[in-house]
This record gives C-alpha cells, sequence and structure tokens, in this order.
C-alpha cells in the first residue's frame, strides 16, 4: 500500500495526555478474584494456609491460561482489524470506533483513509495498525479514491467492499465535495466519518461540524465570542438529500448499535454513509477515562441525534426516555468551560444549547412512542455474558 | 517490482513492536469486592455469588453455593428478616432483589428434586465433636463438621431437632415438611442425634468433653425473663413463647375477650396473629419500639421480619408503638387494663441510649389479659459455671471460642445478640470452621472483602424493573395451618433473579473488552486465575481507565502503576 513517508512519519505530539484517575484503588486490593464459576470466600472465612496470591500480572494470568499473552490475543473471538501499538492519546474515541467498525466489517474489506488523526496514529511507518487493505489517500480526497478503489474491484470481478475514513474536518470541509460526487455516482462505498468535532491533528481547529459555541484554538472563548459562532453543520441530512439507501448516526458509547449499522451498511450494494460521534480527550479538554461517559451523554441530551435514514426518510431513532440537561455533558468539558462563568453570555449560552438538543428532540421525535421501559431500545444493556448484540 | 519513488508500505498489525504499556502511570485491575448483600448476611451467604449461578440458567449450582454456607435456604428464605435486601445496592436504584424468595424458591427446588449436599473437602484425621442443641445453630455446626469427616454427635433435650424453628415458629410461616426435609438431609450426612438428651440431666458437660475432642454450644434462650411492672404481675400470667409453644405444641390458646401483648419481637407478633385469629376480639401490642416510618430510626424499628409486620396489620392487630406498660389496673388478683405512657429510646449524657417515658402522656387500656414477651435467657442449668451468672455467653469472640476453654464453643441466641436463624448458622458455620483448624492445631484467620458502594456501579447499563414479590394468601383465607406467602412462579423467579447487578463481581458482560481503545484486554475462553475470563494486556494498555468506568459492577479499579 503507497504512503508518504513524509505524513507517516508524524506521530501524534498529544500523546502524552494526562494520565487518567478513574476509580482508585489501594496498592494490592486486587489480590482476591474469584467472580465467576469459583466458590468464593465468603467475606469471612479462616483458612488453612495463607491464599494463594492471585496476581493479575500479564505474565501469571497468560501461564495460568496455558499460553503466551500474545497467542491469547491470536485467539480473540473477533476480528482485530486494528490492532494494538497505535499512538492514540489514552482514551481516544476515534480509536475505539475505528476498531468497533473494523470489528464489525469483517476481514474483506479495503480502505482510503484520509489524512488526519486516525491515519497519522495507526501508521507510523514503517509499522501499521491496520490489518486489512489500507491506503492513505489525502487530507480532500478520500471519496474520490474510494471511488477508483471500488471502481477498480469492480472492474477485475471482486465483491471486497471498499470503506472510506474521513475526520469531521476531511468530511464536512476539504473532502465534501469528494464525497458528493461518490455519493451521487452511486459508488458501492461505505464511507465513516470520525466525528470528533474539529481538526485535531493540527492541533483542535474549528471545523463545521465543531458545535455551537465549543472553545477551539481558532474559535477561542473571550471577550468578543463565547467559543463557536456558528452551528454544527446538519451533515447527515445534507448526505440523505442525495437520496443514498443509508444514512445514519452512531456513538462509541453505543457499540452494539453501532455494529449493527455498520454491518447494515455493508450489506446495501450502493454508497451508505455512517457520522460517528466520538469523543477526544485532548480537543475537548475530558478525562480519558470519561470518554464513552461524555459520548453517552451527547446522545442522551439529545445534542447528538442517532438516526437512520433511508433515501431521504427518518427510518429508525434510538430513543431517550429522560433526556438529560445539555449542562450535564457541558460541564465535563474545557471546551465548554466558559458557559459556567459569571458572564451573563454563558447561561444564554447555554441555554442555546439546551435549546438546539430540544429542537433535535422534537424534530426526530426522540422521546419514543411506545411505553418501552428502556432507554435507547436495550442497546447498552448489560446481561450475564455479553452484551446483546 | 515497480520501485515507489514516492511512497512507502508497512506490514499488517506492526504497530504491536511499539509498546505503548510505557505511556502509562496508572493501571486497571480487577477487584473482587464483597457485595452488600453478602456483608448484611448473619449466615454469612454470598447473594451475589448463587444470583450468578442463577442468572447463568444453573438453578442446582445456586442452590449448592448456598449449601456451603447455609444448609437450611428453604427455612432461611420463608422467616429470615433479610438484612441483605436492606444492603441490597439495587434499593438506591429502584427496589432490592426479593433474595429471600430467591432463597425459598431454590430451597423448595433442592427438596422437590432431592438435591443431595455438595461435597466437601474432608479432614485427614476425623475427630468426635459433640453438638449441644439441635437448633439452627446446633444443626448448622453439626453439618459443617460431618461434611468435612468429623464424628459428630448432635443432642438436644426435645424429642425433635428443630430448636424454635420446630417449637415456637407458626406453622403458617414455616411448613413442618419444610423443616423436616431439611433437618432430613442434614442428619443423613451421618450425624448421631440422640434426643430426650439434656445436658445436666441424661448428659453430663464434663463427660462430653472427655469423650471428644471439642464442644459446641447452642442451647438458645429458654429461661423466660421475669417480668412485672412496677413490682405487681397478675397472678395467672404466663410468658409469651410459653403460650405460643402450647398452641404449636396442642393448638391451644387462651382466647378472653381482648389481649394486651407487651413486648415487640417475633414472639409477640407471632403470639399476636395466633390469638387474633382463635377469636380474641381485640389484640394489642404495646413496645417500645417504632413502626416504619419518617420519624423512626432504623434501628428503633420492630425487630421483625417486615412483611410479617403488614400482614399482622392487616390482619387487625392494634399497634402502640413507642409505649410502654407504666401500671397494671386490677380488681383484687384481676386485671382490668394498663396505663401505658409514651416513651423514646434516647442518648443521655454518656452518649448511651435509654428509655425516656414522656410525663403527660398516659392512657388507659383496658383488657382482660396481659401477657409479657419481653425475651429470654439461657437456661444454664448444668453448665453454670461457663456463664458465671450472666444472662448470656458475651464473652465469646467471633468464632464462639469461651476465653479459657480451648475445646468449648458457643453460638446462636445463647450469645444473647443474635436473635435470628440466620444468626445461628452462621454461628454454627464458623465456629465449626475454628473447631476444624483447632483440631489441627490452627488458628482461624480472617479474609474479608471491602463492600462495593453503589457509586462504584455504572448504572447506564442497567435498565429499571420491578421487583417480583411473592403471593401472599388474603387475610380472610388465612389459616392457622396454611402457609400465608407462596413460592415466586418459575419464570418471576428467573426475571428476579436477572435483576441483580452483580456488585463487584465480574458479569462476563464484555464492556471492558469492547470498550478499550487499545486492544488491551484480553478476553479468554478458559478462566483467567481470578476467576474471569478477562486479561489485561499491560504492554500495550496506556491506562486511560475507560474499562474501569465502564466497567457496570465495579469490578475495575485504577491503581498507581510503578
Ligand atoms: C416465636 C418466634 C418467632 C421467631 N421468628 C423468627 C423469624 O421469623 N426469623 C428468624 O430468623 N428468627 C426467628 N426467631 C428466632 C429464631 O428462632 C432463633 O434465633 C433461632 O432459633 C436460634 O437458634 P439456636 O440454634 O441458637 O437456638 P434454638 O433454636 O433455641 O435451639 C436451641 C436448642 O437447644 C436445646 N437445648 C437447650 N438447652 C439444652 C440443654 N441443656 N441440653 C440439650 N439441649 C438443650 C433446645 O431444646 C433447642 O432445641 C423466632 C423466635 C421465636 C421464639
Ligand atoms: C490540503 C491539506 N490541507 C491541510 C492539511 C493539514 N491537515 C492534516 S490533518 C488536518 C485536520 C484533520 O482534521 P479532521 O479531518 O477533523 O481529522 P481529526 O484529526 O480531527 O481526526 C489538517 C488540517 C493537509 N494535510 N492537507
Ligand atoms: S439468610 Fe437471610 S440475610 Fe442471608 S441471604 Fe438469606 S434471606 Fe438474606
Ligand atoms: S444487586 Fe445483587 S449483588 Fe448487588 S447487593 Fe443486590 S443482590 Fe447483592
Ligand atoms: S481501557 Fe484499555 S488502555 Fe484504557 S485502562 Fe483499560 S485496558 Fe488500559
Ligand atoms: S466490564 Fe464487564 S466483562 Fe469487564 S470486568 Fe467488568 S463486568 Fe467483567
Ligand atoms: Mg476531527
Amino acid at each position: 500500500m503507497a504512503k508518504t513517508p513524509e505524513t507517516a512519519k508524524k506521530a501524534p505530539s498529544k500523546a502524552a495526555s494526562k494520565p487518567a484517575k478513574a476509580k482508585t484503588a489501594k496498592a494490592g486490593d486486587a489480590k482476591s478474584g474469584g467472580a465467576k464459576g469459583k466458590s468464593a470466600a465468603p467475606a469471612e472465612t479462616p483458612s488453612r494456609k495463607v491464599a494463594a496470591g492471585v496476581g493479575t500480572a500479564p505474565g501469571v494470568d497468560a501461564q495460568a491460561l496455558g499460553g503466551e499473552l500474545a497467542e491469547l490475543r491470536r485467539r480473540q473471538p473477533r476480528f482485530r482489524g486494528l490492532e494494538a501499538g497505535h499512538r492514540a492519546c489514552q482514551g481516544c474515541g476515534e480509536a475505539l470506533g475505528a476498531r468497533l467498525v473494523m470489528e464489525a466489517a469483517g476481514p474483506d474489506v479495503m480502505v482510503a483513509n484520509a489524512t488526519g488523526c486516525l491515519e497519522v496514529f495507526t501508521t507510523p511507518w514503517p509499522q501499521s495498525a491496520w490489518r486489512v487493505p489500507w491506503i492513505h489517500s489525502l487530507f480532500e480526497n478520500a471519496a474520490a479514491v474510494a471511488s477508483g478503489m471500488e471502481a477498480a474491484l469492480k472492474a477485475r470481478g471482486h465483491r471486497t467492499k471498499v470503506m472510506a475514513f474521513g475526520g469531521d474536518g476531511s468530511t464536512f470541509d476539504i473532502g465534501f465535495q469528494a464525497l458528493s460526487g461518490m455519493l451521487e455516482r452511486t459508488h458501492n462505498v461505505l464511507y465513516v466519518c470520525f466525528d470528533n468535532e474539529a481538526y485535531m491533528n493540527t492541533g483542535i481547529q474549528r471545523s463545521s461540524s465543531t458545535p455551537h459555541a465549543a472553545a477551539t484554538t481558532t474559535s477561542p472563548a473571550g471577550s468578543q465570542r463565547m467559543g463557536k459562532r456558528h452551528l454544527k453543520k446538519d451533515l447527515l441530512q445534507i448526505i440523505a438529500a442525495h437520496h443514498v439507501p443509508y444514512a445514519a448516526s452512531a456513538s462509541v458509547a453505543y457499540a452494539a448499535d453501532l455494529r449493527r449499522k455498520v454491518r447494515r451498511a455493508i450489506e446495501i450494494e450502493g454508497p451508505t454513509f455512517l457520522l460517528l460521534h466520538v469523543p477526544c480527550p485532548l480537543g475537548w479538554g475530558h478525562d480519558g477515562a470519561k470518554t464513552i461517559e461524555i459520548a453517552r451523554l451527547a446522545v442522551q441530551t439529545g445534542l447528538f441525534p442517532v438516526v437512520e435514514l433511508e433515501r431521504n426518510e427518518l427510518a429508525g431513532v434510538m430513543p431517550i426516555r429522560q433526556p438529560r440537561p445539555v449542562s450535564d455533558y457541558l460541564k465535563l468539558q474545557n471546551r465548554f468551560r466558559h458557559l459556567f462563568g459569571n458572564d451573563h453570555r454563558a447561561r444564554q449560552e447555554r441555554e442555546h444549547l439546551q435549546a438546539l438538543a430540544d429542537h433535535n428532540i422534537a424534530t426526530y421525535h426522540l422521546l419514543g412512542e411506545e411505553p418501552d421501559p428502556l432507554d435507547t431500545e436495550g442497546a447498552d444493556t448489560v446481561r450475564r455474558g455479553g452484551l446483546i448484540a | 517490482m515497480p520501485v515507489l519513488t514516492r511512497g512507502a508500505y508497512a506490514e499488517p498489525g506492526t504497530s504491536l513492536a511499539f509498546k505503548t504499556g510505557d505511556w502509562r502511570t496508572m493501571r486497571p485491575v480487577h477487584k473482587h469486592w464483597a457485595a452488600p448483600c453478602h456483608g448484611a448476611c448473619p449466615a454469612g451467604e454470598d447473594a451475589q455469588e448463587w444470583l450468578a449461578r442463577f442468572q447463568e440458567g444453573h438453578p442446582r449450582e445456586a442452590w449448592e453455593t448456598i449449601a456451603h454456607i447455609n444448609p437450611l435456604p428453604a427455612v432461611t428464605g420463608r422467616i429470615c428478616p433479610h438484612p441483605c435486601e436492606t444492603a441490597c445496592n439495587r434499593t438506591h436504584y429502584d427496589s432490592p432483589i426479593a433474595i429471600h424468595a430467591l432463597e425459598r424458591w431454590l430451597g423448595d427446588q433442592a427438596i422437590l428434586n432431592n438435591w443431595s449436599f455438595p461435597g466437601a473437602q474432608g479432614v485427614a484425621e476425623p475427630a468426635a465433636v459433640a453438638v449441644v442443641g439441635a437448633g439452627p445453630g446446633g444443626l448448622s455446626c453439626a453439618y459443617q463438621l460431618a461434611r468435612r469427616g468429623h464424628k459428630v454427635t448432635l443432642i438436644d433435650a426435645l424429642p425433635e431437632p428443630g430448636g424454635l424453628l420446630r417449637s415456637a415458629i407458626p406453622m403458617t410461616r414455616l411448613p413442618r415438611d419444610v423443616l423436616d426435609a431439611e433437618i432430613g438431609r442434614i442428619l443423613d450426612l451421618g450425624i448421631t442425634f440422640k434426643p430426650h438428651t439434656r445436658l445436666g440431666d441424661e448428659a453430663d458437660l464434663a463427660r462430653l468433653r472427655q469423650e471428644h475432642r471439642a464442644v459446641f454450644l447452642a442451647p438458645g434462650i429458654g429461661l423466660a425473663k421475669n417480668w412485672s411492672v412496677g413490682g405487681q404481675v397478675p397472678t395467672d400470667h404466663r410468658p409469651a413463647l410459653e403460650l405460643l409453644k402450647e398452641f404449636i405444641a396442642h393448638g391451644k390458646v387462651p382466647t378472653p375477650a381482648s389481649v394486651i401483648i407487651h413486648g415487640g419481637g417475633n414472639t409477640a407478633v407471632d403470639l399476636a396473629r395466633v390469638m387474633k385469629r382463635a377469636g380474641v376480639a381485640e389484640v394489642h401490642l404495646v413496645t417500645a419500639s417504632g413502626l416504619p416510618g419518617p420519624d423512626t430510626e432504623p434501628g428503633d424499628i420492630l425487630n421483625v421480619v417486615p412483611r410479617e409486620l403488614h400482614e399482622a396489620i392487616e390482619e387487625g392487630i392494634i399497634f402502640h408503638p413507642h409505649r410502654t406498660i407504666q401500671r397494671l389496673l386490677m380488681r383484687g388478683s384481676k386485671l382490668m387494663g394498663i396505663e401505658m405512657v409514651s416513651l423514646r429510646k434516647l442518648p443521655g449524657a454518656s452518649g448511651r441510649k435509654s428509655r425516656v417515658a414522656f410525663e403527660g402522656t398516659e392512657t388507659i387500656l383496658h383488657a382482660d389479659m396481659v401477657i409479657p414477651a419481653i425475651g429470654e435467657n439461657v437456661d444454664p442449668t448444668g453448665f453454670e459455671a461457663l456463664l458465671g451468672g450472666a444472662p448470656y455467653f458475651r464473652p465469646a469472640d467471633e468464632w464462639g471460642r469461651l476465653p479459657g476453654h480451648p475445646d468449648l464453643f458457643v453460638g446462636g441466641d445463647a450469645r444473647g445478640d443474635r436473635g435470628t436463624a440466620a444468626g445461628a448458622i452462621g454461628d454454627g458455620r464458623k465456629a465449626a470452621e475454628a473447631i476444624d483448624l483447632f483440631l489441627a492445631g490452627q488458628e482461624p484467620v480472617h479474609q474479608r472483602r471491602p463492600t462495593l458502594p453503589y457509586d462504584h456501579l455504572n448504572m447506564a447499563y442497567y435498565e429499571p424493573a420491578p421487583r417480583r414479590e411473592p403471593p401472599v394468601l388474603p387475610v380472610e383465607q388465612r389459616t392457622d395451618s396454611d402457609e400465608i406467602e407462596g413460592p415466586l412462579p418459575d419464570a418471576e423467579a428467573r426475571a428476579e433473579a436477572n435483576r441483580c447487578l452483580s456488585c463487584g463481581s465480574c458479569l462476563a458482560c464484555d464492556n471492558c473488552w469492547t470498550y478499550c481503545p487499545d486492544n488491551a484486554v484480553i478476553k479468554t475462553i478458559e478462566q483467567a486465575q481470578d476467576g474471569s475470563h478477562y486479561v489485561f494486556d499491560y504492554e500495550y494498555c496506556k491506562g486511560c481507565g475507560m474499562c474501569a468506568t465502564e466497567c457496570p459492577c465495579g469490578y475495575i479499579v485504577m491503581e498507581e502503576d510503578h
């Protein structure tokens, strides 16, 4: 796969972001194991011998499991399209999103990837984290390159699915005409936009996907403005207006929903589009441990509606039974920090964002009609033994 | 092969050569916490663990998990005041798991299908051990010793085993066929049961100690406390427990037109209900404790199974909470009624709580009979020296060891601060474990896991679900013999078990495996050493903490990485 060494060598400089603090535990607390299938010691039990130290050190466990970790990694019961060792930040939503998309897509795919974080952190030459044929296009032309790949495969009689990956900058802004052309020419390509709502790879510049009032390096908050003045572009509707068979939004917080949508889009012969919301701990200014929590709140507040459109008709929504106030989402992120100061505009902008969320809820009927007690229709309901897909 | 002048390629998956684990300052580890239900169970059951087996669709394994700890689940499932449910984390979300109802369901399945007890590790040198008292405490101890291979002799003064479970608890709450089935299964382990054998009468403590390497004493509390009101006592008064036992044995109970029962425990409430059903028009219960409500502290509520209280009120028992009897109204030796006064348990100058009666709140209550139900002490006949005049075996340590008597162990109600079947069962088990170790010349050691607080759960992954309540006979259909609370239907039981959040124990939900952006959680078919099916690959884990945040049940915590 061709790839320019120049771009490939670039490693994200933000790799060493702040260490994440989650539930902190005292050292040694992990000693008492025992969850499934073992008769665990009761809270108070005398024992003849001191319980054998159950460590969580990888070597110990791997041996107990009869194999090296590398071997266990090879035996994972899922397709590892995007492997470890990539250079994404701690808690990167985009890396997670790409991993989940690859898992659902399976091995019979080829990818054209626009310039951006995903491209850079996965391919620090001479290494690559990808395990499918993958090509780095330019910032602006992933859809055009994918169109060419698809045409070539078709000409040779291959049925391998082509996917195009791009960030929001690449998709909403500079690569938009190439994407529009790809849709218009009805190429059999699934385009996935990894929407982290700014140009992250080059240092958090605003894009047309950056939400209203978010601070970026080119839409700073200050005396003149409260972050970005303009609104987040409603790209999904523009895509749907191309009359494509399938265009949907999804969130990394709802893996089961995302997998289903990838599979559905791949099955469709024709141009399909997925807008995947992926928090960026560095660019949004949040704890990397909270990536999923924040992605979930974006959905639960109504700020990021999760919907499916078929031929420009609404085909499905992920309902929110009990919407959360937008401030729950905003206050976890530094890009919205200025909305919590004493400035009178802070309150106004918070109310503005709340109104935008309410508008989404009303437009897409997100509250749902049936008395189903499950919000998100069970996409985030855990069951013993695994998520229901 | 064309020469690439502008461009390069890389082999698939070669990023694995770069170990991102170096970036880490914190690392995720699995941590098996104690679920609150576990810490709260006086018997020591880990409801989380057996509910997990239930959720997996293995009810027999669920029952066996209980039976390792408690050999009487069909009994405790029926009569336990279930502090486990009070502690259940799900209370903070919607309502607690109906643990008692599921315990009963499993206990009933075991009886129905004749399941036998799970095996236990035997001992190298079996020893002869005597157990005094065949109540739940003695039975539990005998069971735990017998299944380890010891030769157990169980003696009781009464003709049949069961203690108060048989002699005092009404059949409407505990059918005797259920009791017989669970006790029979214990005795079948090869325990020598000697009925009609009273320590201090047919048996002698010195002899017992000579013939056995260790003795466990669980005689319960059989001696009614002295009762009088300012020195007054009606000449013909009889303690409630005596009347209740007589009713259980012979089906007869006095039926005055109105009665006042003085006390707020199980005995008071059970007798009140029996007398009401026998036709006593007015049954009053005067108790210093409070009824559940906003102005009653949890520790001040009547010490009975919560639903029993509810049913008693339904049946028309008149409660006088936060009251005591100040004076008996007598005409000659005949009781006419009582004078009640309000009181509360309040802290005094030292901080210790004592009862404070409030002047000016006196009221008169007329009745034909007053029955004290204020509790019992240990009957020390035959082992007076061990008690030294005290009403209970207070100085015993948590394993039931009596200071100065390495071969003597005590447990159950006789300790004075137990009062439940589950408590006696827990004492019996702990003593058996300590006896087993003592016989091998070893000391018991604690293994306590910290309890998982509610805020360590990630509730985003659970859905609201109503608690399933077992069916209850309507008041007009209640008799003296039929069980009042029925079993949960099978499908309901399964649904109820599925509500458990698996506090602090991996439920194999795949969340960590799904959400790690770095493929650093490896899923294993085989069980990892800690019992889960996931291992962290620290060569790549960047320590972001996402797996810990998204683990629904708190099983992953982040710790400093050096
Ligand atoms: C009316 C009533 C209702 C109750 N309801 C509940 C309830 O709903 N839930 C609950 O958890 N608990 C309830 N309890 C309490 C529960 O029954 C006791 O906590 C439990 O039975 C105590 O068990 P134990 O083994 O310590 O003693 P016991 O059950 O009292 O058994 C002691 C045994 O030792 C025997 N014994 C005594 N002295 C000697 C001797 N010297 N020699 C030989 N044998 C002797 C006795 O005959 C008896 O069989 C209730 C109690 C009563 C009285
Ligand atoms: C034509 C062109 N303009 C600018 C750049 C520099 N550039 C590389 S990546 C990038 C931003 C990428 O933003 P986005 O598409 O949102 O992806 P992200 O890094 O946020 O994932 C820019 C401006 C470029 N490579 N090519
Ligand atoms: S014995 Fe009682 S406290 Fe223990 S699990 Fe059963 S109902 Fe709960
Ligand atoms: S939810 Fe389950 S594990 Fe947690 S306290 Fe309740 S019964 Fe125990
Ligand atoms: S999510 Fe992955 S990288 Fe992050 S702490 Fe957990 S195992 Fe490590
Ligand atoms: S996230 Fe799920 S699978 Fe992973 S440790 Fe927690 S309970 Fe187990
Ligand atoms: Mg971007």
